[in-house]
């Protein structure tokens, strides 16, 4: 028993390089060799309604799509983009996107450039980047009363009177659905105080983990029709996309975050031990400390 | 290929160099840093003119005198012989070619809006601040951008975040059990929470004890956002795994091994000079 009890005191004094190579390597083994762990990926509540919301959406239908991260938070939210543009193609709704981050303009274009060719969409007619405009909720505030008095120009410059699919368009009462990609500030929150709420638009959110504790008052709420929280939301969303377009004429392989589930839940096993194995090691020093005082 | 190859073994140079500050803080690290830092600001600020500045506030101040109707009158000129100084002076006294104010004006809007002299005069006072004489100046953008902020937020605010949330926490007693428990939770933890937030009380007696349930709320609150940040960040971190293990495949000349290895080898040479405790000293 005591050799058990040194054991945990000495791994209470771990170098902490060591805890990080194993969290490094947990990560790692899983991205290298897929076939050693496999686990299913099964979609929640939220991420359901998500999908059954945009799955409403008709031929036609206009969808504001709106791009509120970089590439420090695209592992999370990129996947959600490239299985949101499957889906929305597939149905030939018509997407219009924007960014309240300048990175979003990357992604959008990252996005669209990877998708659109597989289903012969053409600029300006099945689809349009907007970009990005500084300003934060001043730009949403914008887009919900008059998008002409804030965009000019598209992302590549073209005059948004002469693109075809804008001819329609004046604020955010002109779209069906709005979808917020979003990875902090300016993001979800800005589009339901400014736009949605006030309008009455029907949206959801693909968001990154840390804000989903700020979001979900929202969702719980029906402001927000449902969520798909981060990584794993992704996945989750990417399986139901897969389903949906099963043996139709654009079937889809697994996504970048179904790939990347196990090592999230390996990582997550490994740091949920080391908070075990840290609470022991704790309560342990602090009771042979006592006994030695 | 060669911009994609020169990409991918910058991509996986910085991405270790941010790495190696799990090592200890070391000069990969501080470069990486500076690095990201320098191309973020200098990327918004060139974003934020050429997507905001010149076509919103320059294009409705001297929109394309082809779209505006009518004669030109003595006003126009003047105001259009600014705007040709504006030219003479950003094209580096006509040493460069015309960019932020091309010939006969800017596209987008048919009409000349002078409303908008005032956030470009506002605008011209924010970067007042850079000269201590007149910096002072730079307060009536600060108080302009305060105020409408407020104002802008106020509404939003008190609409989605307070009254929506306060419906949103009241129990729905025809609903079935289920949603019923739920809406009580919700009810419970929203007026305990309340109750720890309220100091004009001492916390003693059942106030007290409702304040100790709003605690337990708050970790339990507390505890879901630690669990979704720590997701949160294992997903970023596999992601960069991800590339670096795409980045050290044979097409890519083996980024991520020989720029590791490079990368070991001087923190390793660089530690055993001694600089790693004189950088902690000095830190």
């Amino acid at each position: 028993m005591n050799l058990i009890k040194n054991i945990f005191i000495q791994l209470g004094s771990l170098d902490r390089r060591v805890i990080f190579l194993i969290v490094g390597l947990s990560v790692l083994v899983p991205l290298v060799k897929p076939e050693w762990v496999s686990l299913p990926v099964r979609p929640k509540p939220h991420s359901q309604i998500v999908f059954d919301e945009l799955n409403k959406l008709e031929q036609g239908d206009r969808v504001l799509l709106s791009f509120e991260y970089g590439p420090s938070t695209m592992p999370e939210i990129h996947p959600m983009s490239i299985a949101m543009l499957n889906h929305l193609f597939s149905k030939d709704v018509k997407i219009y996107a924007t960014a309240l981050w300048a990175d979003g303009n990357f992604m959008s274009t990252d996005a669209f450039s990877e998708i659109a060719p597989l289903y012969k969409k053409e600029y300006g007619i099945d689809y349009v980047n907007l970009g990005y405009k500084p300003g934060n909720e001043a730009v949403v505030k914008g887009i919900a009363s008059d998008i002409r008095a804030l965009y000019t120009v598209d992302l590549k410059g073209n005059p948004i009177n002469e693109i075809p699919m804008m001819k329609e368009v004046h604020n955010i009462e002109d779209f069906d659905f709005l979808f917020s990609l979003s990875a902090g500030f300016p993001g979800s929150k800005e589009w339901v105080q400014y736009a949605t709420d006030p309008k009455n638009i029907p949206m959801s959110t693909g968001c990154t983990s840390i804000q989903v504790t700020d979001i979900v008052p929202y969702v719980e709420n029906g402001q927000i029709r449902g969520i798909l929280a981060g990584m794993p939301g992704a996945a989750e969303y990417e399986k139901l996309v897969e389903t949906e377009l099963a043996g139709k004429k654009h079937e889809i392989q697994p996504g970048e975050a179904t790939r990347m589930m196990a090592a999230q839940s390996i990582a997550h096993v490994v740091i949920v031990l080391f908070i075990i194995f840290g609470n022991i090691t704790y309560f342990l020093t602090r009771k042979s400390q006592r006994k030695g005082n | 290929m060669t911009a994609e190859l020169i990409g991918a073994w910058v991509v996986v140079f910085l991405t270790l160099s941010i790495f190696s500050y799990l090592f200890d803080d070391n000069p990969f690290y501080k470069a990486a840093e500076h690095l990201f830092i320098g191309v973020s600001a200098g990327y918004w600020a060139v974003i934020s003119f050429w997507q905001q500045i010149q076509p919103n506030l320059f294009g409705r101040l001297w929109p394309d005198l082809e779209s505006l109707a009518g004669e030109k009158t003595l006003l126009q000129s003047i105001w259009y012989g600014i705007y040709e100084v504006l030219n003479f002076v950003t094209t580096g006294f006509g040493l460069l070619d015309r960019s932020v104010f091309p010939e006969g004006g800017i596209e987008g809007y048919d009409e000349i809006r002078f409303i908008y002299i005032i956030p470009f005069i506002l605008g011209i006072f924010m970067l007042l601040r850079l000269v201590p004489k007149v910096g002072w100046l730079a307060r009536w953008a600060i108080a302009y951008i305060v105020g409408m902020t407020a104002g802008l937020r106020f509404y939003s605010f008190l609409n989605s975040d307070i009254l929506s949330q306060i419906k949103a926490s009241a129990v729905n007693f025809s609903s079935d059990w289920g949603t019923m428990i739920n809406g009580l939770i919700v009810f419970i933890g929203t007026l305990t929470g309340l109750i720890y937030f309220f100091f004009s009380k001492e916390h003693k007696g059942s106030f007290g004890t409702l304040s100790k349930i709003g605690i337990y709320f708050l970790m339990i609150k507390f505890g879901a956002s630690f669990g979704f940040a720590v997701m949160g960040r294992i997903s970023l971190l596999i992601g960069r795994i991800n590339a670096l293990k795409d980045y050290s495949a044979a097409e890519y000349n083996y980024a991520t091994p020989i720029i590791l290895g490079i990368i070991i080898i001087t923190l390793i040479i660089w530690s055993l000079k001694g600089n790693r405790n004189q950088s902690e000293l000095t830190g």
